[in-house]
């Protein structure tokens, strides 16, 4: 480094909650003892405007070129004081904070001189990383004012809509024929029982008329390759073997043609032809042929005659795509209850599932709209509707479909309101859930017409060979008996599951999917729409079951969150990255590829032969390659190896035995911690805490290091496994890691709970203190000399562990 | 109700079913009319059927091959039924029989051109019906007013009687043995297929006559002196049950060289053409209709894509 480090320290009394603890007269003036500081300076409130204008002043005054700010977590205030350095003309990463609140003064109020004591090694550990500290510079990429949508059902429509409306380029990628998604299968919507197509047919011939709109129907995403503002996709379109722009969408093939197949979208239930389109209401409204149907006779050729739209040549076509955003909205599917013996479903002709009820009561349905049953066509006098089939069940989708409840409602409405006192409807259901706007008084509306409402589960479904007909056995929940229902119809409300291909799509885009399988927002509560990569948002049920409502205002949330992309020229990206020194980087010489393998986004590539690379703009800076580099050939900006061993020796300065060197995770464990000390939640002084981004950056030198020093304990803390990590797959990787180190440390004499690894969550507060304490009480019962034993027997093999770092 | 496939077999029947909530689809194969000529796996654009060969028990006849569908790949556009010989397959759609590709054109029924002028006949011959190697001919003697006569001998004024011969046409191979069997000369035939059968004896193994074993029509293959199978192509009806199971390569050459059907500009049928052909006759047959306009749309339409 040129220049010497000029260091100044702000101790923050935070009104009492510091001061009224921790002696920060004392501390200040530890502070100035320490190497490289210039001034320490006491304040009231370091982050009131004359607390920020006190660090301004000292920065001009006494020419400094380091700061750390001593007072509460860095999850709170350090984007605060970022600026305020910046303000005074010095690089925001040269500041540094000493959270000697929520990990000193708040959870140790009964101890105040060991709080005081904490405090100090806190704040020395500060300084000894902003010593090392070198400028950054926030990286800022071009945009794409463009935005690629995958999935044309409603939320995807919405989106489209609203992002083409604002200015910006839309393509939208369906995998079918036609886009509509299930919306355009409905018969009906609930609360309104407007007719679905009526309303949605309009907003599909909007989108494709739009002139910021392209439609890239019959087609699959291949592959994404870049980052938020700059993504490459490449896109199949399927042939259809009719071509878009003469085809007139008169239909005079589909006369002609001989051939008939099950119509998927009419769920199976009635027929389309070999050249067809799948609805009368499909955009766009191209005629397609099923290769696997047809015989080629080319009569549908014969008949089109000079438009000449049909194209038996037609092949697969690639194209390229460059856009700076991409929302997912790819639906779901509907589980069908072929595997649950107890509904009969498929065996009994009279057993459907709801969305076949929803075409048959569709009047351009298979039917023309009659509600008929499949063994005799006739119309059933008797319905039992059954909730819950595969939802709310954990040996099967343990999470709640979300709208089944109101389908229903309107499948009875719709039964009652159609055929009057001729159809008796009963509905099975374990809870009723009708939260939202007008769903309560349309579940009154479905009682006053007289459907019967029965809380139960079914236990077994019988069919009478001759007539057909079924007896429904179910457990009355209120009555507390088994009942029997005649029914001559039955209707399964059955789950709605992840849309099939949910988990390529997610290894493309390297979003991530909860346990549910569905598609995983970036935050629950906060980020519902963003994914864990920067650029990707999601839309609709893929995300989560929700209905049309729900479905549009969160496409139109999409639409909104990606212009704030779009909008913008470039894109400002936190240095705070991976860099890999290519000297250094075994790739070259054998073949590694380690990081490019543990990389949570793809960020890195490692091509044969070649020193690995990181994409900056991907990267997100979780350092889970860094530890993983066998030849240490990588560096997190901002948490680089010599930073963090600073402040591990700081920390272990003296007497290392009695103290836990825990290395937090900024997200969970990190967060954990913070909200023990907010709770108030008291727990023993020993812990000293280096707070990394991911516990996917803890590498097996500080470890080492922390022992050989003397360190009582280490703790790493982090994510809850397996999906709670906040870059994907850190927390994966660190446990790898860190279960072959503990089983080799323990195998040299290590006692095993001296080495721990713990998943703390950021609401965890009372598990970090009982943690804690736990810790401490093994940290007793071993006992100084037992411990000192076990380092000096460790001592050379850690020596011989750490000799080839430098630093 | 979700899609069903069902399967059903017996001695006689074979049949795969699609069953939808509004419509239901089957396929119907009569074994017992079934010669396992091969015609259909050849023709099924899909390759739903197969024919299987029987292994051969020592001591026995040979029995012909026996066809099996496949209910998964068959979508019962009836392109076999319309071209058995032996009217051996029925597509069905909602229980009623139906030919879909014949309907729209897309492929041509089989010609069978059987006229029989039962004024000639006289009241007391039913030799076609002894011919009929098949059954498929029933002849009856009527009243003026279409009343059966069970005893043509208690009518006393026999001119005013009919004759009538009915001929169950959809099943008939038009082998033409009823024709030639006839003394009055009053059935008139015309084979639907038309082609060159040829023996090589030198290379029919020793005691071999799996053909004549298999073939359905009596007399279009016989034994001869000689010990070996000679064909009689007067009778033949090309169906080709013997070309599958000829155990030795070259030694029974059959090809059909025309085919009499019911007209069609078809992808289809040019493509079942080729394989009931050989590309040759395929012109051929093209030429002899006088219909190279239809060759040439088949061929732009192939070539569409190349400019
Ligand atoms: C029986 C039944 C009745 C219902 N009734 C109502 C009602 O009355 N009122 C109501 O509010 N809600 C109702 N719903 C819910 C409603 O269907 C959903 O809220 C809505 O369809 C969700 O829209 P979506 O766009 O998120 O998903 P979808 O409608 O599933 O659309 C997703 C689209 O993405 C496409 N896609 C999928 N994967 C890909 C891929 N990899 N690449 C490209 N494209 C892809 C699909 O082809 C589809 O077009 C009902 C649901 C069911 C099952
Ligand atoms: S060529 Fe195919 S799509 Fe066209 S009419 Fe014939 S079977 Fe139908
Ligand atoms: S592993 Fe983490 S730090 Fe390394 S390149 Fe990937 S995102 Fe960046
Ligand atoms: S075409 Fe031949 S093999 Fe096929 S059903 Fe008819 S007789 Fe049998
Ligand atoms: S042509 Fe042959 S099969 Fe047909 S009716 Fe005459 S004898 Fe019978």
């Amino acid at each position: 480094m040129s220049e010497e480090p000029r260091i100044g320290v702000f101790v923050c009394h935070c009104g009492l909650n510091i001061a009224g603890t921790i002696d920060v007269e004392a501390l200040t003036e530890y502070a100035r003892t320490l190497p490289d500081v210039v001034v320490a300076i006491r304040n009231r409130y370091t982050c009131a405007d004359p607390g920020q204008e006190e660090i301004r002043k000292a920065i001009k005054e006494h020419n400094l070129n380091r700061v750390v700010v001593a007072a509460c977590s860095p999850r709170m205030h350090e984007p605060t004081f970022r600026r305020t350095v910046e303000e005074a003309g010095l690089n925001p990463y040269l500041y540094e904070m000493a959270n000697i609140r929520e990990f000193a003064s708040w959870c140790h109020p009964s101890v105040p001189e060991e709080a005081t004591e904490k405090a100090k090694d806190i704040v020395k550990m500060a300084v000894a990383k902003v010593r090392l500290f070198r400028p950054l510079k926030t990286m800022e990429v071009p945009v794409t004012n463009k935005a690629l949508l995958i999935g044309g059902g409603i939320a995807g429509i919405s989106t489209a809509l609203d992002l083409a409306d604002m200015g910006f380029r839309v393509y939208l990628v369906e995998r079918s024929e036609s886009i509509g998604g299930h919306m355009a299968q409905l018969d009906k919507t609930f609360p309104t029982l407007d007719c679905s197509i009526c309303i949605e047919g309009p907003k599909m011939v909007d989108v494709s008329r739009h002139p910021n709109i392209e439609i890239i129907s019959f087609a699959d995403v291949l592959s994404v390759e870049g980052f938020v503002g700059n993504f490459k996709v490449k896109i199949r379109k399927n042939p259809r073997y009719v071509l878009g722009d003469p085809c007139t969408g008169g239909g005079e093939c589909r006369e002609v043609c001989p051939i008939e197949f099950p119509n998927e979208w009419d769920m199976n239930m009635g027929v389309r032809k070999a050249i067809s389109v799948p609805f009368d209401q499909a955009v766009p409204l191209v005629y397609t042929i099923n290769m696997d149907y047809c015989i080629e006779c080319y009569k549908c050729v014969d008949i089109c005659g000079a438009r000449q739209a049909i194209n038996f040549d037609q092949k697969p076509e690639e194209i390229e795509l460059e856009v700076g955003t991409i929302i997912v909205a790819t639906g779901f599917d509907i589980y069908m209850p072929y595997d649950d013996k107890l509904y009969g479903y498929g065996e009994y002709d009279n057993v459907i599932t709801a969305l076949e009820l929803e075409r048959l009561i569709l009047a351009a349905g298979p039917t023309g709209g009659k509600v008929v049953r499949a063994s005799d066509g006739k119309k059933p006098k008797s319905v039992v509707l059954i909730q819950c089939v595969g939802s709310r069940n954990v040996d099967k989708y343990e999470y709640c479909s979300g709208y089944c409840c109101m389908h229903s409602l309107k499948h009875a409405v719709q039964l009652k309101e159609k055929y009057k006192d001729d159809v008796e409807v009963y509905i099975l259901y374990i809870d009723m859930r009708t939260h939202f706007k007008g769903y309560e008084e349309f579940y009154r509306r479905a009682r006053e017409l007289g459907t019967n409402f029965i809380r139960g589960r079914a236990v077994h479904i019988l069919e009478d060979p001759q007539t057909k007909n079924l007896t429904v056995r179910a457990e009355d929940m209120t009555l507390g008996e088994l009942i029997e229902l005649e029914a001559e119809l039955v209707v399964l409300a059955t789950a709605s599951i992840p849309k099939s291909g949910t988990d390529e799509l997610a290894r493309i885009l390297s979003v991530t999917r909860g346990a549910d399988g569905f598609f995983m927002e970036s935050h629950p509560k906060l980020k519902p729409i963003d994914t864990a990569v920067d650029g990707v948002f999601l839309a609709g049920a893929c995300q989560g079951l929700k209905d049309i409502p729900y479905s549009v205002s969160q496409g139109s949330g999409a639409a909104a969150r990606a212009a704030t992309v779009l909008s913008q020229p470039t894109w400002k990206i936190e240095p705070i990255i991976a860099r890999v020194n290519p000297d250094k980087c075994r790739n070259v010489r054998v073949k590694c590829a380690i990081c490019a393998k543990k990389c949570p986004y793809g960020a890195i590539k490692a091509p044969e032969g070649q020193a690995a690379e990181v994409t900056a703009a991907m990267c997100h800076g979780c350092g889970t390659c860094v530890a993983e580099c066998p030849s240490d050939a990588i560096t997190q900006m901002h948490f680089t190896d010599a930073q963090i061993l600073s402040q591990v020796r700081a920390a272990l300065e003296e007497n290392p035995e009695d103290k836990i060197l825990g290395f937090l995770c900024n997200w969970c464990s990190y967060a954990g911690a913070d909200l023990a000390g907010t709770s108030r939640h008291e727990y023993p002084t020993n812990l000293r805490a280096v707070r990394v981004m991911c516990s996917g950056r803890v590498d097996r030198d500080f470890i080492f290091e922390a022992l050989k020093l003397g360190a009582g304990m280490v703790l790493v803390g982090a994510c809850h496994l397996p999906f709670d990590c906040h870059y994907i797959s850190g927390n994966v990787a660190m446990k790898a890691r860190m279960d072959a180190l503990a089983k080799m440390l323990e195998k040299l004499g290590l006692s095993p709970e001296r080495f721990r690894v713990e998943y703390v969550s950021a609401a965890e507060g009372v598990k970090f203190a009982e943690l804690n304490r736990e810790m401490c009480e093994q940290l007793k019962a071993l006992g100084k000399e037992k411990i000192k034993a076990e380092n000096e027997k460790l001592r050379p093999m850690l020596e011989k562990m750490l000799s080839r770092k430098k630093t | 109700m979700p899609m069903k496939l069902e399967r059903n077999e017996t001695d006689k029947e074979l049949s795969v079913r699609r069953i939808l909530h509004t419509k239901n689809y089957s396929l119907t194969v009569d074994k017992t009319l079934c010669t396992g000529c091969e015609i259909c796996q050849a023709i099924c654009p899909k390759e739903a059927i197969e024919i299987k060969m029987l292994p051969k028990v020592p001591g026995e006849k040979r029995k012909h091959a026996t066809i099996d569908v496949d209910g998964e790949k068959c979508h019962f556009c009836g392109i076999c039924s319309s071209l058995c010989p032996f009217g051996a397959l029925k597509v069905r759609v909602n229980s009623e029989h139906v030919f879909p590709v014949v309907k729209t054109e897309s492929f041509p029924e089989l010609i069978r051109e059987i006229n029989v002028n039962s004024t000639k006949c006289d009241i007391k011959c039913v030799d076609c019906e002894k011919a009929c190697p098949l059954e498929l001919i029933k002849v009856s003697v009527q009243t003026p007013d279409g009343k059966t006569v069970k005893n043509v001998d208690s009518i006393r004024d026999k001119k005013k009687l009919r004759v009538v011969v009915d001929v169950k046409k959809e099943f008939c191979p038009c082998c033409r043995l009823c024709e030639l069997k006839c003394p009055e000369d009053a059935i008139r035939i015309k084979k639907f297929f038309q082609g060159i059968i040829h023996i090589r004896q030198e290379k029919c193994p020793e005691d071999c006559q799996d053909c004549l074993d298999v073939c359905p029509i009596p007399g279009a293959l016989f034994l001869a002196d000689d010990g070996k199978v000679h064909v009689n192509e007067i009778h033949c009806v090309y169906c080709g049950a013997c070309r599958v199971v000829c155990p030795e390569e070259g030694a029974l050459e059959l090809q059909r060289t025309r085919i009499w059907h019911t007209p069609v500009r078809s992808g289809a049928w040019n493509k079942a053409l080729e394989k009931l052909t050989s590309t040759k006759d395929l012109t051929k047959e093209l030429q002899k209709k006088g219909t190279t306009r239809i060759r040439d749309s088949v061929k732009k339409r192939f070539d569409l894509g190349d400019d």
